[in-house]
């Protein structure tokens, strides 16, 4: 069976644009900047992670300028011929899509007139995919994949699924998500924001920073360089204890852990290192460690990345991947400083402190959304 | 990954449809159909999640999927309901959203339900497609069944209409006379050994990148002409229709009921009709894209209710 190798890649994070020169700031962790959440007569200010170095202005255009910017670098990593890029297939992951770009066009036109109707422009999800197709010359299938948390993460499945199969040759996974008013609203009226940074694992874990990240991978059958990464097996499961979050005794975690472990024929003590969901939620943390603690014993190290970018929601799937390819390509395994270290986790697992060194190797990440969609990735660049 | 799978047949275990007009400025009230649809009510639900429930109720019917049974879902629109709801309380009226609208905004939410209500632990997606719905959620789960994810799979695809009905026509772009509906249309599929309750199979569900590939590619299919027709989805173009009659042979069309208004996922009810009706036995159903080029086939054989 074929692979799909990760050839080519781009992202625009709270870390910037450059993810060989973000795997350094991973050495400390900065505070997230206090934005303005305003509705009505609210005025109020929330902890996010805003793409570096792009203010929140000219928001109709914002986002297709950044999709831009990350998909290009992308393209131009991985080299593809113009007839490749034709054909290649579109699978993209997110929770908001556009809505950032439709709920500025409405408090536009509702300030002109009571009568403004809202997702005139924007009354598809697959609205963007269709833009990106247009905008690159893509002529290949597009799916637009919008399970929460897991969207990119599943989008990536999709595209490594139909190279392995032979539907494809290449494909362009992108992850989407970017400041809007309706996700900021959501998840402070569900209680689940926290006041400052985001901790996961940590015994003062108190909620999610969410954060604004938007990135584009490359896939192909077509191996580039020994060094490349894979998707060597996956699964994605419903677990359905809640809505928005997963059951918290990490039974469906494990399982979930277990099924993907078998489609990559890999033992659990073949797993050199597991990139954690972790957001930073009391139950939701609670869940994901006894998950691991059920499967892996001793359970390898384990690392965080949501402080670092903030919590990018359906886009956190390929956001967390990029970082992640940037930090293998140095030969790192990313830290979290200060952040449930081995004496501040309740756990009994400690999230690795400062980058360190680590070798090729088969490596887990997960991924739990709302709706009660688990995916959990293994990504290997050895054999 | 090294995991080789032996192609195998899938089978349709059963179809489950809602279709029907929206008239006036406000669609029906769904409650009650979703519990005859199951057997018990579900609540604090919106439309998007009510129309799903029913359509994978009246597919499975009485009968219980198994547990790693696989729930897919696909829209061409997605929760207009639900994202509308949150948008105007925000921004035309100032207000913070209701924390379960907020969640509920995920489109996977009807995944979840389904699952919950079928006790189902096996896989789930959602896709997003604006021509061809229920053709990707097909493809979607043909992929993963040949990739052995799951033997077993729930799989539909929902397009809702939303009040004012008036601004759901400009947020469409439907003229003025044009009628509205709503659809829900949901296939069991099942791969390996034949179950005794099917009622067709799904042969294939293929996306082409123009007509010529998609007429290459059916041309090489062994089809029983004679007993095959065509159905053209609500996309294709004439001329594409055309085009694969002459280069197939297949003369028979199969013409389902009308369809009471506009919706997006018509193709699942096309698809299912005809797995009810009692002439041809294979069925081909050629859609297109709207604006553009791509094309998808889609081949069923409807079993003989007597064999």
């Amino acid at each position: 069976m074929r692979r799909a190798w990760f050839i080519g890649g781009g992202a625009h994070t709270a870390l910037g644009t450059d993810l060989a020169a973000a795997v350094g700031a991973l050495e400390k962790i900065s505070e997230p900047e206090r934005v303005p959440l305003q509705y009505g007569d609210t005025l109020d200010e929330i902890p996010y992670r805003l793409l570096a170095g792009r203010p929140l202005e000219r928001l109709e255009e914002r986002l297709y300028d950044v999709l831009a910017g990350v998909i290009e670098r992308a393209l131009d990593e991985a080299a593809i011929s113009a007839d490749e890029r034709l054909r290649m297939g579109l699978f993209l992951g997110s929770s908001s899509a556009d809505v950032s770009v439709s709920e500025a066009r409405f408090r536009r036109e509702l300030a002109e007139s009571d009568d403004a109707i809202a997702l005139i422009a924007s009354n598809s999800i697959a609205n963007l995919a269709l833009h990106l197709r247009r905008r690159f010359g893509l002529r290949g299938p597009d799916y637009s994949f919008n399970t929460a948390c897991t969207a990119s993460a599943n989008a990536l499945v999709t595209a490594s699924d139909m190279i392995a199969r032979g539907r494809i040759e290449n494909a362009l996974v992108v992850g989407v998500e970017l400041f809007n008013v309706v996700t900021a609203a959501g998840f402070q009226s569900l209680g689940l924001l926290a006041p400052g940074n985001m901790r996961p694992f940590d015994r003062d874990r108190d909620g999610l920073t969410p954060g604004e990240g938007c990135s584009a991978l490359v896939l192909s059958a077509r191996q580039r360089s020994s060094d490349d990464l894979y998707l060597r097996g996956s699964a994605t499961l419903c677990d359905t204890y809640s809505m928005s979050t997963t059951n918290p005794d990490g039974s469906t975690v494990a399982t979930v852990i277990e099924r993907a472990l078998e489609r990559a024929g890999v033992s659990s003590a073949e797993i050199a290192a597991i990139k954690v969901h972790g957001t930073a939620s009391l139950h939701s943390d609670e869940a994901e460690a006894a998950g691991m603690q059920a499967v892996f014993d001793p359970v390898p190290p384990i690392f965080a990345l949501k402080p670092h970018l903030g919590h990018t929601l359906g886009a956190c799937g390929l956001n967390e991947l990029l970082l992640f390819r940037a930090a293998m390509g140095q030969g790192v395994l990313p830290g979290t400083p200060g952040i449930a270290s081995a004496d501040r986790s309740d756990s009994g697992l400690a999230l690795n402190q400062h980058n360190c060194d680590i070798g090729p190797g088969h490596f887990m990440l997960n991924y739990f959304g709302f709706g009660g969609n688990n995916t959990s990735l293994i990504v290997s660049n050895v054999d | 990954m090294s995991i080789e799978y032996a192609p195998r047949e899938v089978w349709i275990r059963g179809t489950g449809d809602y279709r029907e007009p929206v008239e006036g400025d406000t669609p029906p009230r769904l409650k009650t159909l979703v519990q005859e649809s199951l057997g018990v009510p579900v609540r604090r639900i919106g439309r998007f999640i009510q129309l799903a429930l029913i359509g994978a109720g009246r597919c499975a019917g009485s009968r219980s999927p198994g547990r790693d049974t696989a729930v897919y879902m696909s829209s061409a629109r997605g929760d207009l309901e639900t994202t509308l709801d949150v948008v105007e309380t925000l921004f035309r009226y100032g207000m913070p959203p209701m924390p379960l609208s907020f969640v509920n905004t995920v489109s996977n939410a009807p995944c979840y339900y389904v699952a919950r209500h079928f006790d189902l632990a096996g896989r789930s997606n959602f896709v997003c497609s604006r021509s061809f719905a229920f053709e990707s959620v097909l493809d979607l789960a043909l992929l993963d069944i040949e990739s052995g994810y799951m033997d077993s799979a729930l799989v539909g695809s929902v397009d809702i209409a939303t009040s004012p009905v008036a601004y759901h026509r400009r947020r469409l772009q439907i003229g003025r006379d044009e009628p509205i509906a709503e659809g829900s249309h949901w296939l069991w599929l099942h791969a390996g050994e034949c179950p005794e309750d099917a009622i067709g199979e799904l042969v294939a569900a293929r996306e082409f990148g123009d007509r010529d590939e998609l007429i290459e590619w059916l041309s090489a299919q062994p089809l029983p002409i004679p007993d095959t027709c065509l159905a053209a989805g609500q996309f294709a173009a004439r001329e594409d229709i055309a085009a694969v009659r002459q280069a197939t042979g297949i003369e028979r069309r199969f013409e389902p009921p009308k369809s009471p208004g506009y919706y997006d996922s018509q193709s699942g009810g096309t698809i299912n009709a005809f797995l009810h009706h009692d002439r041809q036995r294979w069925l081909v159903h050629i859609n297109g894209e709207i604006d553009g080029a791509r094309c998808t086939a889609t081949i069923v054989r409807r079993l003989d209710q007597s064999s």
